[in-house]
Formats: C-alpha cells, sequence, structure tokens
C-alpha cells in the first residue's frame, strides 16, 4: 500500500457526497419517508378547513400555512436532526475526522432537505387543490414560485445554526424541541407576524424567514399589508439577514469545531 | 523532529473538566493524560497497553486529531496535530470500532463511498478502490447488504476498510478485536501484519496481552495517565525481574520456604497470590541456574505440589508494572 500523496479534498465533493448520502437514507428509512408524504397531507387537509370561508384568498392562506408547516420541519428542524443523527449513530466522530470541513457536509443535507421540503409544499398544495375543487387566485404566479423557493433557502440558513449547534451539544434537540412552536409562530409561518405583539417583531426580524414569508405573501394576497415596507424591502431585508447568516456560518462551525474537540463530547448521545 | 519518526508527544496533558447537576451544578476535574512522552518510530507496529480509564483512548484521539491537548506538544508525521490537523487527516486513519459509527440503513459499498468522497479520493480511482479494501478485509462477499445486518465481526471489518480507504502513512487502531470471535480476531491480526508489510505504521492500543506481544515489537504501557513503561519485550521482562517465570501452587507456604525460595540464584522477585485455600508463589528467574527442580527440593512436605516453568509473558509484564504503579 502506497501512502496517500497529494490530494486535497473538495468541498463541492463533500457536498455532493452528503447530499447523496442524505437521499440514500431517506429512502431507506420509512421513519423520514413516511411523515414526509403523510404529514403534508394532513397539514394540507387542516389548514384548508382553518382557512374555509375566510375570504376570497383563503386557499393562499391554506397552503401557505400548511405548506411553511410542512416545509418548516422538512428543511429547518431536519437540518438539525441530521447532525443529531450522525450523533446518535456514532458517525460524527468519523465524518469530522475527515479531511473534508463538516460545514460543507451540513450544506449537503440541507440541499436534500430544501428539495424534500418543496416536495412538501408541493404536495399541501396539491391537496389544498383538490380540496377546493380548484387552483388559488394568484396575482403573479411566477414571483410567487420564486419567493417560495426563496423562503426556502431562508429556512436552510437558520438549518445551517441547528446543525452547528447539534454538532455542539447532544442536548441540541432539547433546545430545538423546546423552541420549535415559539420560532415556527414568530416567524410567521402559519399567521403574519404582524398579528403578534409588537415586542415580538424585533426578534423576529433577526430570522431570515421573517422577511421572506413576509414577501411572500405581499405578492400572494391583494391587500396584504405585512410589515408596511412592501415584499421589495422584504426581499432586501431577507437578502441581507440570510447573507449574514451565511457569512457567520463558517466561523461558527470552525469555533463549535473547536470546542468540541477541547470539551471531547463529539461521542456523546 | 526525525524523519524516522511517526509520533512525537512531549509532556502531553490532557484535563477533562464537565459539570454534575442541573441548577446546583458541580465542577469536576479529571487529569487523564499527566505528561505523557512517547516516540514511535515509522513502518511498525507499536502497541499501547493499559488498563481501563488509564487513558489509552483519549491518547489515540489526541493524535488522530479528534480531542485537543490540554498542554504540551503532539505532533504526527512531523505535523503538530492541532494547527496542521487538516493536513494530517488524509494521511491518517482512525478505527474506533463498535457497533457505533457506520451508517445502518445502507450498504458497506455505499459507507465507503460516503467516506471516500469525504476524503478526497479521486472519482476515477475511488471504485477500485473500494472493491480492494472489501477484498482485503473480505466483506467483497457481504458488500451489497445493508450494515445492519453485519455482525461484530463484519462491523468491525468494515471500520478496518474505512480506515485504510484513503491508503494512510499511519492507522491508529483502538482495541480491533474486542468483542470478535477468536476467528475474527485472528484474520484482524493478520490484516494488520498485512498493513505493516506494506509500510503502514499501526498504532494499536489492546487489552489484550497475548496480542500486543505477537504483534507489537514494542509497547508502552499506560496507567493512571502515565507512561510507565516503553521498551521491546525483552526490554520489558528484563525490567520485571526475567525472562524465565517459576508459578509454584501448594496449599499454604511457610514464610522460611518463601525466604529460601527468595535466595535461589537468579531468583529476582517473588509474588503471592490466594486461590481459596490454594496458594500460588511466582519467581522471576533472571538465569538458567534454578530450575523447577531446584524448587521442589525447598518444599519438601507439600501434598499437592505443583511446579511449571514458562516463559515471562507480556500480561506478567504487565500486572506487575500497573502493580508497581498502583502502589
Amino acid at each position: 500500500m502506497t501512502a496517500l500523496a497529494s490530494h486535497e479534498t473538495s468541498r463541492t465533493r463533500a457536498t455532493g457526497a452528503s447530499l447523496r448520502l442524505a437521499i440514500l437514507l431517506f429512502v431507506a428509512d420509512p421513519q423520514w419517508l413516511v411523515p414526509s408524504t403523510i404529514a403534508p397531507i394532513v397539514f394540507g387537509l387542516v389548514s384548508f378547513e382553518l382557512f374555509r370561508g375566510e375570504g376570497p384568498y383563503f386557499l393562499t392562506y391554506a397552503i401557505l400555512g400548511a405548506g411553511m408547516m410542512s416545509m418548516w420541519g422538512q428543511t429547518l428542524y431536519g437540518s438539525g436532526w441530521a447532525t443529531g443523527q450522525d450523533r446518535f449513530l456514532g458517525t460524527l466522530e468519523p465524518t469530522i475526522q475527515a479531511p473534508a470541513p463538516y460545514l460543507y457536509v451540513v450544506l449537503g443535507r440541507i440541499i436534500w432537505n430544501v428539495v424534500a421540503g418543496l416536495f412538501g409544499g408541493l404536495i399541501v398544495y396539491l391537496v389544498v387543490v383538490l380540496a377546493a375543487g380548484g387552483p388559488p387566485q394568484l396575482p403573479n404566479p411566477l414571483l410567487f414560485v420564486v419567493l417560495f423557493v426563496f423562503v426556502m433557502v431562508t429556512l436552510a440558513s437558520v438549518g445551517v445554526v441547528f446543525a452547528a449547534a447539534f454538532v455542539y451539544s447532544r442536548y441540541a434537540g432539547f433546545i430545538q424541541n423546546v423552541g420549535e412552536f415559539a420560532f415556527y409562530i414568530g416567524t410567521g409561518c402559519m399567521f403574519p407576524v404582524v398579528l403578534l405583539p409588537f415586542w415580538t417583531n424585533p426578534i423576529a426580524l433577526l430570522f431570515p424567514p421573517t422577511w421572506a414569508l413576509d414577501a411572500l405573501r405581499y405578492v400572494s394576497i391583494p391587500g396584504y399589508t405585512g410589515f408596511g415596507w412592501g415584499w421589495e424591502w422584504d426581499l432586501v431585508g431577507a437578502v441581507a439577514v440570510t447573507a449574514v447568516y451565511a457569512a457567520l456560518a463558517g466561523s461558527v462551525f470552525t469555533r463549535v469545531e473547536r470546542h468540541v474537540l477541547e470539551t471531547g463530547q463529539l461521542s456523546d448521545y | 523532529m526525525s524523519d524516522e519518526l511517526a509520533i512525537e508527544v512531549r509532556d502531553l496533558v490532557r484535563i477533562f473538566e464537565s459539570r454534575k447537576g442541573f441548577f446546583f451544578s458541580e465542577k469536576t476535574r479529571t487529569e487523564a493524560l499527566k505528561g505523557v512522552d512517547l516516540l514511535v518510530r515509522r513502518g511498525a507496529i507499536f502497541g499501547l497497553l493499559g488498563p481501563n480509564g488509564a487513558g489509552k483512548t483519549t491518547l489515540t484521539k489526541i493524535l488522530s486529531t479528534l480531542l485537543l491537548p490540554t498542554s504540551g506538544t503532539v505532533k504526527v508525521l512531523g505535523r503538530d496535530v492541532v494547527k496542521e490537523a487538516t493536513w494530517l487527516r488524509s494521511r491518517i486513519g482512525l478505527v474506533l470500532g463498535g457497533e457505533r459509527g457506520l451508517y445502518n440503513r445502507i450498504n458497506a459499498r455505499e459507507n465507503l463511498r460516503y467516506f471516500a468522497d469525504l476524503y478526497g479520493i479521486p472519482p476515477t480511482e475511488r471504485d477500485a478502490r473500494i472493491t480492494e479494501v472489501l477484498e482485503r478485509v473480505d466483506l467483497t462477499w457481504a458488500s451489497d447488504r445493508r450494515v445492519e445486518e453485519y455482525s461484530r465481526g463484519m462491523k468491525q471489518k468494515l471500520h478496518i476498510a474505512r480506515g485504510i480507504l484513503h491508503r494512510p502513512e499511519i492507522l491508529f487502531l483502538d482495541e480491533p478485536t474486542i468483542g470478535l470471535d477468536p476467528k475474527s480476531a485472528r484474520e484482524t491480526r493478520k490484516l494488520v501484519r498485512s498493513l505493516v508489510a506494506d509500510g503502514v505504521t499501526i498504532f494499536l492500543t489492546t487489552h489484550y496481552m497475548f496480542e500486543a506481544e505477537e504483534l507489537c515489537p514494542r509497547v508502552a504501557v499506560l496507567s493512571k495517565g502515565k507512561i510507565v513503561a516503553n521498551d521491546t519485550m525483552a526490554g520489558l521482562r528484563s525490567r520485571v525481574g526475567g525472562d524465565r517465570t517459576i508459578e509454584v501452587e501448594a496449599y499454604g507456604f511457610e514464610d522460611p520456604e518463601v525466604g529460601r525460595l527468595k535466595g535461589l540464584p537468579g531468583v529476582s522477585k517473588v509474588t503471592g497470590e490466594d486461590f481459596g485455600p490454594l496458594m500460588r508463589l511466582t519467581l522471576r528467574v533472571r538465569t538458567d541456574e534454578t530450575t523447577p527442580e531446584h524448587v521442589s527440593d525447598l518444599l519438601p512436605g507439600h501434598a499437592e505440589l505443583s511446579v511449571r516453568e514458562r516463559r515471562t509473558s507480556l500480561e506478567d509484564i504487565y500486572l506487575d508494572l500497573v502493580e508497581e504503579e498502583a502502589q
């Protein structure tokens, strides 16, 4: 056996490998496959009944509410949980021990979670359309689709932070479970943030999905006022806050990795 | 540092700090490694022995960049494990073993492919390399089966396959045969020997003395966070008082009898153990002057006297060293 000489690990390959692994594990494990297809159907039906008769755009409300609930779980929660699974399986140590930076491994999983989240959103759309007997009225369908995907990206950016938390501590699952609904409501997944007490708004604006969801409602529901500064500024805000999250991600992972190597808790689960 | 050295450890200290309790938490501090010094040459198998909690896994994880030292200098392949961890990671392999550490829902080939990509093995070589290591650990026949269907021994082989997939220059094996059946353990040892033949340096921790004796020309004994011995087998035998061991068993010995045994030529040490009413005296003997017959002659009147001679084993050495350290 000759020793490895010169190859350097490719970050893109690490992300690609992680994406491929996420797909394989998703397909191989019914604990992911079943909830990610059945839960959106339930969310869609509940949301349809919840918003039925609430004005001419109730279908859009229903789709956004249920779609976000489904995608939030898949994209945000799933991104953190994938690292939690690594901890549980004992694969976190060999993965961190590999030369590829762990952030790029996490990115691969997040890409898959975004795709799976969009799949959930599509199921919700189909369920609501079938229940209502027709599609919702959308003033600008193309912009709706673009912003819909963008919401996923913002959710993914928060997912990176959750993933870092799972590397940091085995108790991240506990924190994520406790914060799940506060985050879900606080960022306006089910209903607009402006309906919440004013003091919650500045906190909510620290999270990219809050901005992106407000923009999405602006372009989907005529007459929606939201924060009052229009969807374009929402978009600027979402891009800016997401960029901050992305910029911080590398530094956060470096610090988190150093912390776990100092404390020696990588193998704890 | 000389190019001949694979590992160079100077005054390594590792302290773990943790908190117990939620509201009135208490800080605990454990010094797992207390000033370890160690040099390991390239191209050989180096054995690290020690009782549970001695610090073997801590040392292995520090050497393989999975844990930071509290103080001291640690170099592997001439590079600092803290400052040059990324460079090192592609050149060292680590096998922690056990039931965990693998993706159980997918097959062995997919597990290896994932890690091949993380290690940057060129895509053109990847599949051939996976086939090669699967053959090497004799898992080709089960490579398309899910890992959850694997026995403990098969999982261990897969751990090793992953550890050598990127052709490391040095391989850290932490208790590689623990929990394996004798056949699998023997195959693992055979594999380890073949890796050394290929020029890989092996750093092996084990509980099994016979394994270390069989594989390692040089061993270190770690006890309570300190290296208490680091030598060749011959050197260690000499250190504990002799190459030969004579064991005498009877239902009790008088003190004058023990005194007479201690006075025999070449006898460096006599220790005693009780097994219920049966007592065993163990004599370490440096020279050939004293034989079992001489011992028997000094112990007349014992109805059930058993005297046998054997070579001082690593287990004898290990127990002596750990006992010395405990005192």
